[in-house]
């Protein structure tokens, strides 16, 4: 098989994985037929049945044959924290840098304008979002109005384009910010980097609002990056939140594996 | 005009020049005519909705499908509308917490029906209840201009939103909508806009601009100063405000805004057309 078939069997195993993990295809629930789902995702058909295969192998899909037969998602037993770390491994740490390069890019670029075109009512909805994600329990719900919060901003900025480009970066990195978000000392940190956000876009300031954007995108997926290159040597300390304390995040979080 | 001519350089220029009254109003008739569409949609949502009430029960989801025929129509009828359709409050609906009956004309030409994901356990937005074309109409009881924003709701489009409020005996049952692409929207105003002797953008009543044929005005940036929201007609008619004249588009949230003449010093052929400031 080409190496870009490859690349989208991977990618369309990894979008349907986390559209399971992140709660919107839920346990039972019918997917539409290959003909649609491979329109809805943009792949062909054969690529679409190779990534089913991938998601059976994973037991994330079983797929039943006759009447009132397809392809069934099922929610295997277990924290999705497990899962999603057991799937960070599928990441590089060069893509997982890349993608952090190419989100800070579009998120840092969202805030310079949002503070050039910004009017007070734009922020509430900022706002709204940054009082959810204090509140949001569980991992799943925080990385929901985390990715929200990055939408809003590329709205903010007037951009469709930004928008839409953040909306598809979502889609990308969503599932796995729960494997960041679960550890509460660090949410309040986020809380904080994005408060600093939506003051820059307030005041006008368009370069530090651009600043503070690139931190909030960077700092979470330095986290990420870090996760996924394993336990660290043990010279962190415990109060920095390190990778190890990281790798059992729903043993400290019950609820907020869904 | 054949459109040759504008091909050929000239520009708006040749063009018979329009008053600010001529475009403020034309703007206004545009709208006026998208509005029609959510009027439209305002009565047949009320009809279902009453006799679903009159009847002595709540309404349901399968009591909406009775709008179907009228809002295909009308955004087969109205070139401008990209989607229009009746967004429920929540509550409302006796087998849904919330809804959106909204249809949309897709790039291939087809109408299709929008359907989100409204589980608040799945979906960031399904809250709809924040946007500005739904708590200006429930909050002021009045029809409402919202945008321009970025619809990252509906169709991740630049847009504008028209809506209204629907009441059965008095109880706000939520709103009618209709949704305009702004690039639709800029392609009927512009040949308005230039016919003006100088540049000019309109304005909402936050100051956000939603056409301009300024280039360093343009679609999407804030003009500060004015305060666009003056009383439920906008500024006063021939406001002057920091060099900027501004018009209001009576009866639609806009406002025309020019470049106040320089004390009559322009040139009779025109010929020191100002750049709009502020």
């Amino acid at each position: 098989m080409p190496v870009d078939t490859l690349a989208r069997v991977d990618a369309v195993v990894r979008r349907l994985a986390d559209a399971i993990d992140l709660g919107l295809l839920a346990e039972g629930e019918q997917l539409p037929g290959e003909i649609d789902l491979a329109a809805q995702l943009g792949v062909s058909t054969v690529t679409l049945r190779e990534a089913l295969m991938a998601l059976r192998q994973q037991g994330l899909v079983t797929t039943r044959r006759g009447r009132g037969g397809g392809s069934f998602v099922t929610v295997p037993d277990g924290p999705a924290e497990d899962r999603l770390l057991a799937r960070l491994t599928g990441w590089s740490t060069e893509e997982l840098r890349d993608l952090a390069d190419h989100w800070a890019a579009v998120s840092g670029a969202a805030a310079r304008l949002a503070a050039q075109r910004t009017e007070p009512a734009d922020l509430q909805q900022l706002r709204r979002s940054l009082g959810e994600l204090v509140e949001a329990e569980g991992s799943a719900a925080r990385s929901r109005v985390f990715g929200r919060f990055h939408v809003e901003l590329a709205a903010a900025a007037q951009s469709a384009r930004l928008t839409r480009e953040e909306i598809t970066l979502q889609t990308e990195v969503g599932a796995l910010l729960r494997l960041v978000l679960g550890d509460d000392g660090y949410l309040e940190d986020t809380a904080d980097r994005h408060r600093a956000v939506i003051s820059a876009v307030h005041d006008g300031a368009d370069d530090r609002a651009r600043a503070l954007a690139e931190q909030c995108v960077q700092t979470s997926m330095a986290r990420l990056i870090e996760l996924r290159l394993g336990p660290a040597d043990g010279t962190r300390s415990p109060s920095e939140g390190g990778p190890h304390e990281q790798q059992s995040p729903s043993r400290r979080r019950r609820s907020g594996s869904s | 005009m054949s459109s040759s001519h504008r091909l050929e350089g000239a520009g708006a220029a040749v063009l018979d020049e329009m008053t600010a009254a001529a475009v403020a109003a034309s703007v206004r008739d545009a709208l006026e005519g998208v509005f029609d569409a959510v009027s439209g949609t305002v009565a047949d949502t009320e009809a279902v909705l009453a006799k679903a009430v009159t009847g002595g029960r709540r309404p349901v989801s399968a009591d909406l499908a009775a709008l179907r025929t009228g809002l295909h129509a009308r955004l087969t009828q109205y070139d401008l509308v990209s989607g229009l359709g009746f967004v429920a409050t929540p509550g409302l609906l006796a087998d849904a917490p919330s809804w959106l009956e909204w249809w949309q004309t897709s790039a291939d030409g087809a109408l299709r029906p929008l359907l989100l994901d409204l589980d608040p356990d799945h979906s960031a937005y399904y809250d709809y209840t924040h946007w500005d074309w739904f708590t200006l109409p429930r909050d002021t009881g009045q029809r409402a201009v919202a945008g321009p924003y970025v619809d990252y709701l509906c169709s991740d489009e630049y847009s504008l939103t028209l809506s209204a409020p629907i009441t059965v005996e008095g109880r706000f049952m939520g709103v009618a909508a209709a949704d305009i692409y702004l690039r639709r929207f800029e392609a009927v105003v512009m040949p308005l806009l230039q016919r003006l002797p100088g540049p000019a953008r309109l304005v909402n009543a936050r100051g956000r601009v939603a056409a301009s044929t300024d280039p360093r005005h343009l679609v999407g940036s804030l003009t500060k100063g004015p305060d666009f929201a003056a009383g439920p007609g906008g500024p006063a008619d021939g406001a002057e405000h920091g060099g900027l004249l501004l018009r209001p588009c009576d009866g639609v949230p806009l406002t025309l805004v020019t470049a106040a003449p320089p004390a009559q010093r322009r040139s009779p052929d025109g010929a020191t057309r100002g750049q709009v400031s502020g």
